[in-house]
C-alpha cells in the first residue's frame, strides 16, 4: 500500500495511477435497486453506465502498466480523463496503447483527442458511442459553488472497484498558482481522472491529486477548464500519435511564458541580508523557509542564515519527469572567527555540488556552465560577484532548458551573501530576464 | 721477481665472489683437485682452461678442449684462445671470471664524501613542505582544529614519501651499485616541494583568472612533474642512456595524461561538468577583470548554442573509467 506514497511527494502530491498487483477486476453491481437509501446511492446509480477505468497498456505485452478513471462527456464518445493517466502513452505512442473497462465490463480502445499539461487534462475518444454522459455543473463552471458543499467523488481507486466517495467543497486553493479545487474527501491513486460531481450529479471538477502529508486534503481540476478543452477537441482532428510530444513542447512553452510573465508583473520585494540586498518574488504562490546553523553545537566557526523560496508550480509531464519549479535562495555567510581562506572554503563546502539531480539523458543533455566575475552597473551599488550559469538543454522539448545561476558576493573576505536562483523548464530568453533581473536586486545596503 | 696472477670468480652482477692469487706464468682453472683454481662448477670440466703468457708477453686463456668451451662477454661465438686485458669477463660454464696481474692499475683512493650539503637541502626542503602542507590544511580549516587532522594527511604524506625513495635507493644500490641514498631523497623532496606548492598556486589561479582551462591542466601537470622527478631520479642511477631514459618516462607520463583525459573528456560527455564554483578564495585574490553582465551573456549565449547542438546528439551511455562513479539515477 506504500506504492502510491512513492508516486507522490509532500507538496500537491499528484495521486499516482498504478496500485493493482494481481487483484481481481472490479466486481459487478448487483443491479435492481430497491429503495435508494442515500444521495450518493441514487448518484452512483445514474453515474455507472458514463465511468470508466482507463489502463495504459503496454503495447507488446498487453498488459497494464498504469490505471486510472475517466468519465463521458459527449454522446459521441468523449471522455475526460487528467493528462497524467495517459502520460506514457502521449510521450511514447509506439510502446503503450490506451483500453478502457466500464462498469458493465464493456472494453475497447481509446484516441488520444487533446491534452491540457498545464492543468492535467485529456480528452479521450471511445470507440463506441451513444452512452449517457455527463454534463457539467453551470454553477461550477463559474466558480458558483458554496464551500461545505457536498461533492461526491468517484472512479476506481486501487482497481478494487468503481467507487463514490463523499466529501466538501472547499473553494479555490489559496496561494496556487495553478487553479485547484480544494476538495475534503478520500481520493486515492486510481481515481485520478474520475469525475467529482454535485447532488444533481452534475460535474464539478476532475479528481486530479492529493497531498500525502494530511488527511483528505484532495484536488481537483475546476470544471471550467474541462470543458474548454473539451469544446478545443471537439472541433479539432485527432493529432497523430507522434505529433504529441511536440504538442507539449508547446504547451510547455506557452505555460512558462505566462508563468514568467506572471513573476515578473507580480514583481519583487527585497530583503535583508547582513550588509546586502536581495529580492524575492512577491507572488504569493512561493514558499519560502528559512534555516540557520546558530543553533549547530559546537558553534559554527561562520554563521550562515539561508532563506529558500519555491514556486508551487511542479508540472507533471512523465511519472520520472517534473518540472516548472522556479527556486530562489540566499545565504548570507558571516565569519565567526575564519580567516578569509577559511571563510572561503567554508563558503565552497556549503555551496557544493551543484548539480540539478542524477544523470538523466532521457531528458536532459548534459550540463555545461560559464563562470567568472561579473559586476552590475552602476557599481557603487551593486557588489562584485563571482557567477555561475549553468544549463542543461531538454531533448524533447526544443528551446527549454533548467538553468540554475549562482552569484556570490566577492567585496569582503569575512561576509557573503551567495544567492541562486533555479528554473526548471524555461526558455533562455525568460532565464536571462529573470536571471537579470535576480542579479539587479543584489545590492550593498545603503 | 715473481709473477702474480689474480683469477677473480665473479657474480651476476660482476661482485667479485672470490680472489684467488696464484704464481705465474702457468695457471690452470677446472674442477679437477689438480688444478691451481678449483671451480665448483658442474658445468666446467675437469680442466679447463690454462693462463699462460703468448710469444709478445701478455696474458691469454686457452681453452683446454671441452665440451662447454670458453667464451668472452659481450661476444658470442665459443672461441678456442682469449687474449686478456684485465678487464675483459670470461665465461667457462655458467661462471665468470676476470684475470688480472700484479700490476693491474686501481682507481685512486677516493675520500669520504660526507654528503652535508644533501642533508642541509633535504632538511630545508622537508620543514619547508610540511610547513606548507600544515599552511594549507590550516587554511582550508572550516571546523575546531583537530590534531589529527593534521598529523593524519602529513604522516601518508611521509610514509608514500619514505616508500618512494627507497624504491629508488634500491634500483639505484641495484643497477649502480650503491644506494645513492641523500641524492635520491633531495630529488624527491625537490618533486615533492614542487608539487605542494604548484598544486595550490594552480586552484588560486583557476579562481583568480576564473580559468577553468588552468583547472583542467593542473591535472596533467603533475604527470609531467612526476615524470620529470622520475628521470632525476634515472639520471643518478647512471649518466649512461639519458635520452632513452628521458624517452621512456616522457612516454609514459603521456601514456598516462592520456588515459586520464580521454576518461574525463567521456564522463564529460556523457554526465556534464559539474564543477562551477569548484574552489572560492577570498575576494582579494581576485586577478582578473570584473566583467559586465552583457559581455557574460555573450559567453551565457555561447553556451546555450552548444546546447542545442548536444539536444541534437544522442545519448551515451554510462561506463569508461569513471562511470562507475555515477549513479544511473532517474529520478
Amino acid at each position: 500500500m506504500t506504492m502510491w506514497l512513492l508516486r507522490s511527494s509532500l507538496c500537491g502530491a499528484i495521486a499516482a495511477l498504478c496500485a493493482v498487483f494481481g487483484q481481481a477486476s472490479a466486481q459487478p453491481v448487483p443491479d435492481a435497486p430497491q429503495a435508494i437509501s442515500s444521495a450518493a446511492e441514487r448518484i452512483y446509480v445514474g453515474a455507472r453506465p458514463r465511468l470508466m477505468q482507463i489502463r495504459t497498456l503496454v503495447a507488446a505485452a498487453g498488459r497494464q502498466s498504469s490505471l486510472g478513471s475517466g468519465f463521458l462527456v459527449s454522446d459521441d464518445g468523449l471522455a475526460l480523463t487528467n493528462y497524467h493517466v495517459v502520460s506514457q502513452y502521449a510521450l511514447e505512442p509506439g510502446n503503450y496503447r490506451l483500453e478502457y473497462t466500464m462498469a458493465d465490463g464493456g472494453k475497447g480502445d481509446l484516441t488520444l483527442l487533446a491534452i491540457d499539461i498545464a492543468n492535467d487534462l485529456a480528452v479521450v475518444r471511445l470507440d463506441r458511442r451513444g452512452d449517457a454522459h455527463f454534463d457539467f455543473d453551470a454553477r461550477a463552471l463559474s466558480g458558483g459553488l458554496a464551500k461545505g458543499e457536498r461533492l461526491y467523488s468517484m472512479g476506481n481507486p486501487l482497481n478494487l472497484g468503481f467507487t463514490i466517495i463523499e466529501g466538501t467543497y472547499n473553494g479555490r486553493v489559496e496561494n496556487s498558482y495553478v487553479e485547484r479545487v480544494l476538495f475534503s474527501g478520500a481520493i486515492n491513486p486510481g481515481m485520478s481522472g474520475g469525475p467529482t460531481v454535485t447532488a444533481d450529479g452534475m460535474v464539478a471538477g476532475v479528481n486530479v491529486s492529493k497531498r500525502t502529508d494530511g488527511e483528505l486534503v484532495s484536488f481537483l481540476v475546476p470544471a471550467h477548464f474541462a470543458a474548454s478543452l473539451l469544446e478545443r477537441a471537439q472541433g479539432a482532428s485527432p493529432p497523430s500519435p507522434g505529433s504529441l510530444r511536440a504538442e507539449i513542447a508547446r504547451q510547455l512553452i506557452e505555460w512558462q511564458a505566462g508563468l514568467y510573465k506572471t513573476v515578473a508583473e507580480t514583481g519583487f520585494r527585497t530583503s535583508s541580508f547582513g550588509p546586502y540586498q536581495a529580492s524575492e518574488s512577491a507572488a504569493p504562490w512561493f514558499t519560502c523557509w528559512a534555516q540557520t546553523n546558530a543553533g549547530q553545537v559546537p558553534k559554527p566557526r561562520a554563521a550562515s542564515n539561508t532563506t529558500v523560496c519555491n514556486s508551487d508550480t511542479r508540472l507533471f509531464i512523465s511519472g520520472d519527469l517534473y518540472t516548472g519549479t522556479i527556486q530562489v535562495q540566499h545565504t548570507h555567510y558571516r565569519s565567526v572567527n575564519l580567516n578569509a581562506f577559511q571563510f572561503a572554503t567554508f563558503i565552497t563546502q556549503n555551496n557544493r555540488p551543484y548539480w540539478f539531480g542524477g544523470w538523466r539523458p532521457k531528458w536532459y543533455t548534459r550540463q555545461r556552465c560559464n563562470e567568472d566575475f561579473v559586476a552590475l552597473t552602476p557599481s557603487d551599488s551593486h557588489p562584485p560577484l563571482r557567477v555561475a550559469w549553468c544549463a542543461r538543454a531538454y531533448r524533447e522539448f526544443e528551446g527549454l532548458y533548467d538553468v540554475w545561476v549562482v552569484a556570490v558576493t566577492q567585496d569582503r573576505s569575512d561576509e557573503a551573501l551567495v544567492s541562486r536562483l533555479s528554473m526548471q523548464s524555461v526558455t533562455h530568453e525568460n532565464a536571462m530576464a529573470l536571471a537579470t533581473r535576480f542579479l539587479e536586486t543584489l545590492q550593498w545596503k545603503k | 721477481m715473481e709473477e702474480v696472477i689474480w683469477i677473480e670468480v665473479l657474480s651476476r652482477h660482476r661482485e667479485v665472489l672470490a680472489r684467488h692469487r696464484c704464481r705465474g706464468p702457468v695457471v690452470t682453472i677446472g674442477r679437477g683437485y689438480s688444478n691451481d683454481v678449483v671451480v665448483d662448477d658442474p658445468h666446467v670440466a675437469p680442466a679447463h682452461l690454462l693462463i699462460a703468457r703468448d710469444e709478445s708477453g701478455a696474458l691469454v686463456a686457452e681453452d683446454l678442449g671441452t665440451t662447454n668451451g670458453l667464451f668472452v662477454e659481450r661476444r658470442r661465438e665459443r672461441l678456442q684462445r682469449v687474449r686478456l686485458d684485465g678487464d675483459k669477463l670470461i665465461h667457462i660454464g655458467g661462471t665468470t671470471l676476470r684475470i688480472r696481474e700484479g700490476g693491474q692499475p686501481v682507481a685512486p683512493e677516493r675520500p669520504f664524501h660526507r654528503n652535508t650539503r644533501s642533508w642541509i637541502a633535504a632538511g630545508i626542503m622537508g620543514t619547508a613542505i610540511i610547513a606548507i602542507d600544515v599552511l594549507w590544511i590550516w587554511l582550508g580549516e572550516t571546523n575546531e582544529p583537530k590534531v589529527t587532522g593534521y598529523i593524519s594527511p602529513l604522516f601518508g604524506f611521509i610514509m608514500m614519501t619514505l616508500v618512494w625513495i627507497a624504491g629508488w635507493s634500491i634500483l639505484t644500490r641495484i643497477f649502480a651499485g650503491e644506494a645513492r641514498f641523500e641524492r635520491n631523497v633531495v630529488v624527491a623532496l625537490a618533486g615533492l616541494l614542487i608539487y605542494s606548492l604548484y598544486n595550490e598556486v594552480a586552484d588560486f589561479a583557476a579562481f583568480s583568472f576564473a580559468s577553468r582551462t588552468i583547472a583542467s591542466f593542473q591535472g596533467m601537470l603533475l604527470w609531467v612533474l612526476l615524470a620529470a622527478v622520475s628521470f632525476a631520479h634515472l639520471r643518478i642511477i647512471g649518466r649512461t642512456r639519458l635520452k632513452l631514459k628521458a624517452a621512456a618516462v616522457t612516454a609514459l607520463a603521456l601514456a598516462v595524461i592520456g588515459v586520464q583525459a580521454l576518461g574525463e573528456s567521456e564522463a564529460r560527455q556523457t554526465f556534464g561538468q559539474s564543477d562551477a564554483l569548484n574552489r572560492l578564495l577570498p575576494p582579494a585574490l581576485r586577478m582578473a577583470p570584473v566583467r559586465d553582465w552583457n559581455s557574460f551573456a555573450t559567453d551565457i549565449e555561447v553556451t546555450r548554442r552548444r546546447l542545442d547542438e548536444d539536444r541534437k546528439t544522442e545519448p551515451s551511455g554510462p561506463g569508461g573509467f569513471f562511470g562507475a562513479f555515477f549513479g544511473v539515477s532517474d529520478d
